[in-house]
């Protein structure tokens, strides 16, 4: 049976945080976490050589922004709990220190697929990251997964 | 750092190489990527808690996978100006923290009009199972 959903669910934004500044510190530590060492990210001076014009955060320093706390009570529910299943995000613009950055999420789609282990349905949810000039820096899809 | 480095569009083959990167995901090293990355379960830290969880013991948040992933990436360019335009990731298994993990890819396509290359890419365990598996999109700007 196809999974059965309020097709005015799919689109909406249903939540928008408040701005998050960014800091040269924060950078610096998120790149020891993963143990990047490449200068375009860690040395002011090489990086403003480069072709960013100036220290810019790893790509995946998207992925630090959180959702508000109501988060989870907008991703609908199909049978267990949903879990992580993957993430596709899209780099639009690089983040820099100094910028401001708040996301507006929504439900990009929902559907089913069937496994041998049964019935799985995935619900999509797109985080659009965006700038204090209101430039889109990345859009995240979340999949999360449930078994139905 | 990689131990292969892409290069000009035109020179690139199906098959070449990104990585292998190996990585030891200490317990410390998720530690300070889940206080960056406001990422505050204790499935990520707490042997214990992630126990209870049906887990083999505290596991990578799948941020980190992610961002490990790109980083690969972001090293395969290098200096060459190219930029990452998208990556996409699926979490097979948990990855441990405290276990020591390979990052590799290969370019599988190319596509001259848009100057792209797509890459698959994944993260291994010891035993060589692919626990993290992914797609990225490179983009190779013309040269001024």
């Amino acid at each position: 049976m196809a999974v059965q959903y309020d097709p005015a669910l799919i689109g909406r934004v249903f939540e928008e945080t408040e701005p998050v500044p960014v800091t040269a510190e924060q950078i610096k530590a998120f790149c020891r976490a993963i143990d990047e060492t490449n200068p375009l990210f860690t040395d002011e001076a090489a990086a403003s050589a480069g072709a960013n014009g100036g220290l810019v955060a790893p790509p995946s320093f998207a992925v630090t922004f959180r959702n508000g706390r109501d988060f989870f009570k907008h991703v609908p529910r199909f049978g267990t709990r949903g879990f992580d299943a993957g993430k596709d995000v899209e780099f639009v613009a690089p983040i820099r220190p100094g910028d401001k950055i708040r996301l507006a999420s929504h439900v990009k789609e929902i559907y089913e697929k069937t496994g041998r282990s049964g019935s799985m349905v995935f619900v999509v949810i797109r985080s659009t990251l965006s700038n204090q000039n209101d430039e889109v820096v990345a859009h995240i899809d979340h999949r999360f997964m449930s078994r139905t | 750092m990689a131990n292969h480095q892409a290069k000009d569009f035109g020179d690139l083959e199906i098959g070449d190489e990104l990585g292998p990167e190996h990585i030891l995901v200490s317990k410390d090293l998720t530690r300070l990527f889940v206080r960056v990355a406001h990422m505050d379960s204790p499935r990520f830290t707490d042997d214990e808690a992630a126990r209870a969880e049906g887990l083999p013991g505290a596991i990578l948040p799948g941020n980190m996978s992610l961002s490990l992933l790109t980083k690969l990436v972001t090293d395969w360019i290098g200096s060459s100006g190219a930029r990452l335009a998208r990556i996409g990731t699926t979490y097979r298994s948990p990855v441990i923290s405290g276990s020591s993990v390979t990052m590799q890819g290969f370019v599988t396509h190319t596509d001259a009009a848009e100057r792209t290359a797509e890459v698959d890419i994944w993260i291994e365990n010891e035993d060589a199972e692919r626990l993290v598996i992914g797609t990225a999109t490179v983009h190779f700007p013309l040269k001024k």
